[in-house]
């Protein structure tokens, strides 16, 4: 029933495109994290979703259910939005009791939810505070709390995250998560932090330019991007690309990097579907992934970022860039040249006309 | 260690101790430095009331022939205020102005709220429409005055237009009849401070957050429910202003209702401002004029920190 899918959907506000025929499927109880920078439809999308936008073309279906022409207000979806948007003339209570008392619910009745949803969150003793006097994780719990009183089979929630100060975020991520847990509701959840739909997403939708780009767990967004946008977008730092054109050796297929000369050869499965691939490639790694080698792409320091657990080194100038993230603080300093090797297994190759992903047949 | 945690904590002991008296030294000459332009701004604002207050207990007037400092001599130990409280031309021309006050200020509230709400939206030709509703508010009183006094003619395009929807003559006496000429100059004053209010309110309207009134949408509430739970609460500081600028001012209602009837026929319009104007011009008592103006201070003092109080309360609750 709170299945929600989305068919063709277009938004379109004069001649820009905010979503270009978006398809997706989110499944019943899923938390579903729409990842994108600002501007990439991801709000758009949201709105929609809500309401409070009405699509260009194209459809969105809760369960079988078409929701076409529905106002917001009878969609049964709870929203979160970015300030919480918490009524703060009222109280906790009156903030909780908003949905029931406008749809006329019994003084009673609306007593019994209200109590039980403060308990849920634990917001009781708090209920007869002024709103505008609490502390951000407060508002979130009286925003959600506000909204799940209402009982909806969707939850969508709007970067709630981003006004909290970093520290809190963790804390924040985590009764978030348990929440959804608790209430196990359908949550789409739009962020532009990658690690906020890491760490709480079943599967996230990552888009661009209005354009959804890959839909996966979040280790296959991680492990194996579809596009370069994603590539690059996924992970802190995003993964290296170095255009280069495939070439056979005697040990295997490599990939000609010009100047800074021949990859290792690459994994059986991928270097055939790579010898299909008739353009110039971009050869792909995670920064986490670089190994100091005796063998490799060898490449002077250009910058070295020291940030306690890690060090992240930067190698190379211009179209030959890459980061390379260590554990330990390996002892290289600007103007060093390093011997970096990624792991064979990890190396991931897009084409570099179409920017897609070249998967291992 | 003791002895360390000791000087450190003697330390900041004498930090707190030097910097309230820094600052009271700051403070001390900075309201040394001051003192001038505060008693320039104390005498201004000051002078006149104690003036008043003083020549309020006296008979004087400026035809008694000495002057006003001297106004002592003629001490009639209250009897301005005794006269007052026993004048009833005061006090129908005080609850005259109560009745013009108590149609005037709701109906412009009403008109002005309803006003804002139609142009809290986009509509096509919406900022001619605003152009042309604040222009009452720019014209000058007087000529609003005579603008009605001529609208509300017997002969005048008010009756003409009433005789064309009814299709008969209709010589309404607008201005000479005791009732009527009351209406009129509310309709005067409500066509000329409606745009004052629309203006305060459509401000504090427009002030009011929106993702609250989403919110308040997706959790069910239809467009009265918004406009009662959200809307209207989140602007109770700017109607409470509104309200209180405009019962002030009306209060005070004068130049419009001058020009139209000369606060008759007889008394039929006399509010206080056009009983003091004729106590002050004809009768030339200015000692019990000046009780009445400090009787009516005094009542506007209430309003106003009436007023602000509730905003003070207002204000713990911000939007």
């Amino acid at each position: 029933m709170s299945a929600i899918h989305l068919k063709n959907l277009t938004k379109t506000f004069g001649d820009f495109a905010a979503l270009k025929t978006m398809d997706l499927e989110i499944a019943d109880g899923e938390f579903m994290a729409l990842l994108g920078p600002s501007g990439c439809g991801k709000s758009t999308t949201m709105n929609m979703i809500a309401g409070m936008e009405e699509p260009s073309s194209g459809k969105i279906l809760f369960g079988e259910r078409d929701m076409a022409g529905v106002p917001m207000g009878r969609r049964g979806v709870g929203f979160v939005f970015q300030n919480y948007a918490i009524f703060t003339h009222m109280t906790v209570r009156q903030n909780l009791a908003y949905g029931p008392r406008m749809r006329g619910a019994a003084k009673v009745e609306i007593d019994r939810r209200v109590g039980a949803i403060a308990e849920m969150l634990q917001l009781s003793p708090l209920l007869d505070r002024k709103a505008d006097r609490l502390s951000v994780n407060i508002l979130q719990r009286v925003a959600i709390g506000r909204s799940a009183i209402m009982e909806p089979a969707i939850f969508l929630l709007d970067e709630p995250l981003s006004n909290v100060d970093a520290a809190f975020r963790a804390v924040m991520r985590t009764e978030l998560k348990q929440l959804q847990r608790q209430f196990r509701q359908t949550m789409v959840y739009v962020t532009h932090d990658q690690l906020e739909a890491m760490t709480m997403a079943d599967r996230i939708a990552v888009m661009d330019h209005g354009v959804l780009q890959q839909v996966g767990t979040p280790l296959e967004v991680y492990n194996n991007p579809a596009n370069v946008f994603v590539a690059r977008f996924i992970g802190a730092p995003g993964m290296n690309l170095l255009k280069g054109r495939p070439a056979e050796s005697d040990r295997g297929l490599v990939i000609d990097l010009g100047p800074l000369g021949v990859t290792p050869p690459l994994p059986d499965e991928l270097a055939s579907s790579v010898r299909a691939v008739r353009n110039d490639v971009l050869y792909g790694f995670r920064p986490e992934q670089v190994a100091l080698a005796d063998r490799g792409l060898s490449m002077p320091a250009t910058f070295v970022e020291r940030i306690g657990a890690r060090t992240i080194v930067h190698l190379g100038e211009g179209e030959s860039a890459v980061k390379a993230v260590f554990e330990n603080d390996v002892g290289l300093s600007v103007g060093q040249t390093a011997v970096v090797a990624p792991p064979a297994s990890s190396v991931r190759v897009f084409d570099a006309a179409t920017g897609l992903a070249v998967r291992a047949g | 260690m003791s002895a360390v945690t000791a000087t450190i904590s003697e330390d900041k002991m004498g930090a707190a101790r030097a910097k309230p008296a820094q600052r009271d030294e700051g403070e001390r000459l900075g309201f040394r430095l001051t003192l001038p332009a505060q008693i320039l701004v104390l005498f201004i604002s000051a002078f006149p009331l104690l003036m008043q207050l003083y020549i309020s207990v006296t008979d004087w007037s400026p035809l008694s022939g000495v002057g006003w400092w001297n106004a002592w001599e003629m001490w009639n130990s209250f009897a301005n205020y005794t006269d007052l409280a026993a004048d009833t031309r005061f006090w129908s021309a005080l609850q005259r102005t109560a009745i013009v006050m108590l149609v005037c200020v709701p109906a412009e509230f009403l008109l002005g709220l309803a006003l804002a709400t139609l142009f809290a939206d986009d509509f096509p030709g919406k900022r001619i429409f605003y152009s042309i509703l604040l222009m009452p508010m720019m014209v000058v009183p007087a000529v609003a005055g005579y603008m009605f006094f001529m609208l509300f003619q017997s002969g005048g395009p008010v009756n003409d237009i009433l005789s064309r929807i009814i299709g008969g003559p209709v010589t309404i006496a607008w201005l000479s009849d005791p009732n009527l000429a009351l209406i009129a100059v509310m309709i005067a004053d409500i066509w000329q401070w409606t745009p004052l209010m629309f203006l305060i309110l459509l401000a504090g309207l427009v002030g009011v957050p929106e993702d609250q009134i989403k919110a308040a949408t997706l959790l069910g509430a239809n467009a009265w429910q918004r406009f009662t739970t959200i809307v209207l609460p989140k602007m109770k500081t700017i109607i409470i202003i509104a309200l209180a600028i405009r019962v002030i001012e009306n209060f005070k209602i004068f130049d419009t209702l001058y020009i139209m009837t000369g606060g008759g026929p007889g008394v039929a319009t006399e509010t206080i401002s056009v009983y003091i104007y004729k106590v002050t011009t004809q009768d030339l008592i200015w000692g019990y004029v000046a009780a009445i103006a400090l009787a009516i201070l005094i009542v506007l003092s209430i309003v106003a920190v009436y007023a602000m109080k509730r905003m003070a309360k207002t204000r713990e609750v911000p939007a």
